[in-house]
This record gives C-alpha cells, sequence and structure tokens, in this order.
C-alpha cells in the first residue's frame, strides 16, 4: 500500500507560479476549507473520491486490422479487481502550483486534463490537491498507472458533480500516458485500441470463468513503460493475431476456458520476441503438470500468470501445489486473481 | 449484437468458404472461388503500397483460377490483367476471363515437351511481358508469403466457428491454402493435424513429374510457397478415385465440388472415419461448374475407364513417398522438411 499526494492546477496556473513562488505555497491550510459532501454546488469545494481496479497484463496484445485494412495496436486487459487506485481530489479555488512526486506526473496530468474538460458551471475550481492510495504494485506489468489515472479521473469529476462515460475516462487516460489498459472499461470484455482509446471489440459481458495464479518473472527488474518502444510487428504476425482475436471471440461467447488459455498463450509467444519473458516455457510446463490451461504475461511488466478452469476439480488444490512448484523454481508467487471479482480462492501463500 | 452487413465487392462475397456438417466429425470448407483470398489481399496490398499505378499491368502465371480471381479484383481495381496460360485452358473460364477483360496469353502447345513442362514456359513467357510493359506487378502467387498469410481469414473461420480443429485435410497446389489455413490455426491449436491431398505425377511430394490428369491440385515445379513441414501426412489420389469421390460428394452432401476437393473429400472421409473423435475440416476449393461435362458426365466417366474400378475403402500406405503404388495411397509425412524426407538431392529448383 502506498499514499502519494500532489498538488496540481490546470495549465494557465501552472505557467504562471512553477519555479517562481515555491509551489508547496500554494496551498495553505486555511485554503483547504473544504466541505466535504454531495452534490456539489459551483462554488463550494466538494472532495472528490474515484477508485479504478488493477490489472495482471493482458490476456491478448497485439496489432489488429480493421475493416478498412488498417492496423491498431490494442489489447484485452486481465482485470484485478482486487487490487486497485483510491484517488482523492481536493479543489483549490485559487492560483496553484505543482508539487509531487515526479513518478506521478501522468496523474498530475490527467487531473489538469480532466479539469480542463468538465463544464466550468459546475465548479470554478483551478487546481487542487490529488491523493492517491494505491494497493497495486509499480513497475511489473500490474497497471498501476493506469490504475492512478482512472482513479484520478474519476475523483476530479465526482468533485465537479459530473460523471463521465467509461469513452470519456478512457479517453483522457490515454491522453494523461499515451497509453492504457482498459480498467475503466469495467463490465465487459473489450479488444481496446491503447493508444487510441477506442473499443475495437467488445467481445461480451464477461470472461469465462478463470482463476489466474500470478508470479513475477524477474523480481529484480521493473519496467518504465514510458520508455518501451511498441513492437514492431510483421504481417505474419498481425494475420496471427487476428486469428487470436477470432478464437478469443468464440471463447468469451462459449464461456470456453481452454480456448482462452489457448489464446493467452499465443498472444504470450508472439510477444516473446519484443519483451521476452526468459521463463516463458517453464511456466507452461509447470501450468500443464498441474491442470493449468495456459498462461498469459504483462505485455508491459514481467508479471506473468497460469491461467486455471475456476469450475475445474480439485482447483484450489492444484493451484496450490503450483504455486508450491513456482516458488520453489524460483519465480514468487505473488497472488491468485480472479478477474469476476467475486473472490475466488484466498490467496496463495506467498513466498514474495 | 452484431448487424449482418453487405459486401462492398463481390470479391470480398466470394472470398470466405461456408462451413457445412458433412457427419458428426467432419466439416467441410466450401468455397465458391478459394484463390480469391489469396488474389484479393495480394492485389489489395499491393494497391495500398502504391504498387499499381493507373497504368501498371497485372501479370501472372496461370491456367486456373487464381487467374479468374485476379480478374475479378481487376475489374473492381479497374487495373489491366494479363494472364499467361496454358495451350489447353477450359474455354467456358476463357470466356470469363475475357469478358472480364483479362488477357489471355497461351504458351504453345509445343512449350509441353521442355523440361518443366507447360509451367516453366509460361514462367518464360512471364518474363516477356513483364520486359515489354513499363509498369507491371505480378502477384507470384508461388513464391509470394502474402498467398499463405492471406489464408489466415480461414483459420479465423475455423476457429470462430468451431472453436476446436483437430485436422485439416485439402488439396495442395502452390501450397498457400494448407500451409497459410494449417500454420495460422497451430498458433492456436499447435496439435491440429494437416493431411495434404498431390496427385500422381506431381513433384509437389516426391513424386516424378509425369502428365497428370486430375486438375486443380498438383505441380510440375516446386513453389517456394510449400512448406512440407507442416505436413502430417501425404494422399496421392488418381483421377479415377478423385471424380468418384467427387459424385459421392454430391450425392450423399448435395455439395457440387471440383474434383481436387473431391480428393480431399476422400482423404478426409477416411481419416474422420478412422479418428472418429477427430475434428475434421476437408478444403473444398471450387465448384463443379467447369466439370458438368466431364466429372459429373457419367458417359464422359464410363468411356475414359473412370468407372472399372470401384472406389477403395481405403489408402495404401507406401513407406517410400516416391514411388506410385496403386490409385490412392498415403504416407506419413511426420512434419519433416522436403530434405528430410527426399533427401536433398531429389529435389528440384523451386519456381521463381
Amino acid at each position: 500500500m502506498s499514499v502519494q499526494t500532489l498538488l496540481i492546477s490546470p495549465p494557465s496556473a501552472q505557467r504562471d507560479t512553477v519555479g517562481q513562488h515555491g509551489a508547496a505555497n500554494q496551498y495553505s491550510a486555511a485554503d483547504q476549507h473544504s466541505t466535504v459532501g454531495r452534490p456539489g454546488t459551483a462554488g463550494s469545494e466538494v472532495v472528490g473520491i474515484g477508485f479504478a481496479p488493477a490489472h495482471h497484463g493482458e490476456l491478448l496484445q497485439g496489432m489488429f486490422l480493421d475493416e478498412a485494412g488498417v492496423p491498431h495496436r490494442a489489447l484485452v486487459t486481465l482485470p484485478q479487481p482486487a487490487l486497485g487506485t483510491r484517488a482523492t481530489f481536493r479543489p483549490s479555488y485559487t492560483h496553484g502550483g505543482v508539487l509531487g512526486p515526479p513518478e506521478l506526473i501522468k496523474v498530475r496530468r490527467a487531473a489538469i486534463l480532466t479539469l480542463g474538460q468538465l463544464p466550468s458551471y459546475r465548479s470554478p475550481a483551478k487546481g487542487g490537491q490529488i491523493e492517491i492510495t494505491s494497493t497495486v504494485p509499480r513497475g511489473i506489468g500490474m497497471g498501476s498507472s493506469t490504475s492512478d489515472v482512472t482513479a484520478t479521473i474519476r475523483a476530479v469529476a465526482d468533485s465537479h458533480g459530473h460523471p463521465l462515460t467509461k469513452e470519456e475516462v478512457a479517453r483522457l487516460a490515454v491522453l494523461a500516458e499515451c497509453a492504457s489498459d482498459s480498467v475503466m472499461i469495467d463490465d465487459q470484455v473489450v479488444l481496446f485500441a491503447q493508444r487510441e482509446a477506442a473499443v475495437l471489440e467488445t467481445f461480451g459481458q464477461q470472461l469465462p470463468p478463470i482463476l489466474v495464479l500470478g508470479c513475477d518473472t524477474a523480481p529484480e527488474e521493473k519496467v518504465d513503460t514510458l520508455r518501451l518502444t511498441p513492437a514492431p510487428y510483421d504481417s505474419s504476425e498481425i494475420a496471427r493475431f487476428g486469428v487470436l482475436r477470432a478464437a478469443l471471440r468464440r471463447a468469451v461467447a462459449k464461456s470456453d476456458v481452454p480456448l482462452l488459455g489457448r489464446v493467452a498463450t499465443a498472444s504470450a509467444r508472439i510477444n516473446q520476441r519484443y519483451l521476452p519473458k526468459p521463463q516463458l516455457e517453464l511456466l507452461l510446463q509447470l501450468g500443464e503438470q498441474h491442470g493449468g490451461c495456459g498462461i498469459q504475461v504483462a505485455h508491459s511488466g514481467t508479471v506473468a500468470g497460469l491461467i486455471f478452469d475456476a469450475q475445474g476439480e480439485h482447483v484450489a488444490e492444484r493451484i496450490e501445489r503450483c504455486a508450491e512448484a513456482l516458488n520453489r523454481a524460483g519465480l514468487p508467487v505473488t497472488q491468485v486473481i480472479d478477474p469476476s471479482g467475486r473472490g475466488g480462492l484466498p490467496p496463495a501463500r506467498a513466498s514474495a | 449484437m452484431t448487424l449482418r452487413t453487405v459486401s462492398e465487392e463481390a470479391t470480398h462475397a466470394y472470398q470466405l468458404p461456408r462451413l457445412i456438417r458433412l457427419t458428426p466429425n467432419l466439416y467441410a470448407a466450401s468455397f465458391v472461388l478459394m484463390k480469391m483470398i489469396p488474389a484479393r489481399y495480394i492485389l489489395r496490398r499491393a494497391m495500398a503500397d502504391g504498387l499499381l499505378e493507373p497504368e501498371t499491368v497485372i501479370v501472372e502465371t496461370t491456367s486456373g483460377t487464381f487467374g479468374l480471381a485476379l480478374a475479378m479484383q481487376g475489374v473492381h481495381l479497374d487495373r489491366r490483367v494479363v494472364l499467361v496460360s496454358d495451350p489447353v485452358i477450359d474455354e467456358r473460364l476463357y470466356r470469363r476471363l475475357i469478358d472480364l477483360g483479362a488477357e489471355v496469353d497461351r504458351v504453345p502447345a509445343e512449350a509441353g515437351r521442355i523440361a518443366g513442362g507447360f509451367q516453366t514456359a509460361r514462367l518464360n513467357r512471364l518474363r516477356e511481358i513483364q520486359a515489354a510493359y513499363p509498369s507491371t506487378f505480378c502477384p507470384e502467387q508461388y513464391t509470394n508469403p502474402d498467398n499463405p498469410r492471406s489464408y489466415a481469414v480461414v483459420a479465423e473461420l475455423l476457429l470462430e466457428s468451431l472453436g476446436q480443429v483437430d485436422c485439416v485435410v485439402g488439396p495442395v497446389g502452390s501450397g498457400g491454402s494448407m500451409c497459410g489455413t494449417v500454420g495460422n490455426l497451430r498458433s492456436v491449436l499447435p496439435d491440429c493435424q494437416a493431411i495434404g491431398v498431390d496427385t500422381h505425377g506431381s513433384v509437389l511430394f516426391g513424386h516424378a513429374d509425369a502428365k497428370r490428369e486430375l486438375r486443380g491440385l498438383g505441380m510440375s515445379v516446386l513453389p517456394a510457397n510449400l512448406d512440407h513441414s507442416i505436413f502430417d501426412g501425404v494422399h496421392w489420389c488418381a483421377p479415377s478415385p478423385a471424380y468418384q469421390a467427387t459424385r459421392q460428394l454430391h450425392r450423399r452432401h448435395a455439395l457440387f465440388s471440383g474434383p481436387s476437393g473431391g480428393a480431399a473429400y476422400l482423404a478426409a472421409r477416411w481419416y474422420a472415419a478412422a479418428n472418429p473423435n477427430a475434428l475434421t475440416v476437408v478444403m473444398l476449393p471450387d465448384e463443379g461448374y467447369r466439370y458438368q461435362d466431364t466429372v459429373y458426365d457419367d458417359a464422359w466417366l464410363r468411356a475414359a475407364g473412370h468407372l472399372d474400378n470401384a472406389l477403395p475403402d481405403e489408402p495404401v500406405e507406401v513407406d517410400d513417398p516416391r514411388r506410385p503404388q496403386g490409385s490412392w495411397t498415403s504416407y506419413r509425412w511426420g512434419r519433416r522438411s522436403a530434405a528430410e524426407v527426399l533427401g536433398s538431392d531429389q529435389l528440384l529448383s523451386g519456381v521463381g
């Protein structure tokens, strides 16, 4: 769990104040005479709260052709609703400076963009203070950044009493961080163009019933998603992604766990060329030994998961034994993910 | 809810097969014109890449349906199409090509006597034509990797409609359809079996080049697009069993296929019966119209001796793919390269 606070202001205020007066001075305690509550009327300060879940990498990520043959980078997120971010936004009506740990630059950008987006009659807020409380591990591909950003956008919108649609949240998130996972679209399985904030296809309402045994394939490493260059997929890979997309369409429609597992495994294999997981074959082997249906990986991180049929026989025991085998193999088990959010299994005994 | 849509072009409507269940574990992928898939894909890609200027002439060597598909797409693209063909091109096909605005350049009959037969003579003539025009584009179906790649759409359809496919059986000519379909299917279903159907006197899987009566499969020269390591098994089917099987397919299942599809049906029916738990798909590349005066005419079949022998129940399994032993033989290819199976000295030089 981490708690981080930073102050933000819209672009104009930022220009006026950054580096001149010292950002920390811009918000005095007296400035925060907040009346916490709902709904907000213009002029009164209302603290906004937003939540967003984490994810555990992707089930599918690649490049997909649309009807006109135009390629789009897109992904299908594996949600991890048991982890997430809570953002609190305290608006300010005076000029504000910018303050905060530099790694939350995307959060600040998201808040500023959201403020610019919301109708000003709702609130004259010029800036404010964002507090991030997150249970999402950072730098391993679990969407900590998108979770922070999404929670922030929702918190700012909440303080204005102006709920945004999922599509609007997605658009702002992508504007803030260039590429976002689709954690904001939490009630559908979608193929999401992570750089365009566009839903290319809605596969259905929910994933087949799976439990995913998560581990960290490189516990010493962190992946800086800002530094990752987009994978230069070739024509054959793009053709294969189309095949995987069609298979996933069926897997979701028919609630077919083995097919879902094959799609995720195939996606992980194709992407080995770009962000290789050295233990991919070991993971596949361990999964097979314990009755798993395939593996999934974070395409911009180090986490990977072994997919199990949540309704399979003795699934809890098999996952536990598999977790022990993973830990013995030096791949620290982190969690068991139930993307449906219904709880699934108690977390496996983690050594990490 | 997805609404069914209209096709913008006839070639789009023509390309995908209908999937039809023949027996509990045998499905037909029945095409009107299978070659539409690579023809359309290659030409549309060339158009998008700026390779088809208004004056560019599309040239190709073909005596069959690939030329028809090119001529059809040439209509949509408003480009001139010149096809180099055998002297023996089917008269109905010829008239149809001319009506589509294509020019058909037939190599002289005596060209059949040179080494490599008409296929080599056609390639030589093609080079002459390419030299005569300022701008030409040749799809090169035998060597262009876009040919197999284009068949990803068939793999998509099979996966979306069936989910599980245990075996694909289909005739082999350029190698595009079988290698492309199975290669792409295997990214999701790595255990999917592939059985290629060839004919006597074709060099594709080791026979010595000889005159072939059965059309739509087999080659006199080895095409680069044939990846031998895709195939688990190979069948060789002589004209008589192919024609009889074509008629049975029509009588039993009301499917009006050309004889290359009939040969594939013979092998697929045997495989599906021998492996009742294996979901088997047979590729039927075209319809029977061009064969109404021959394969679909009992008097013609009888006069040519094609009804003298009853259809065998099963193939003769051979241990040397180079030696024809009967009208229907099979060989366990085992996903090996041609050099592994035949020895490198047996390999003829590739096309192109």
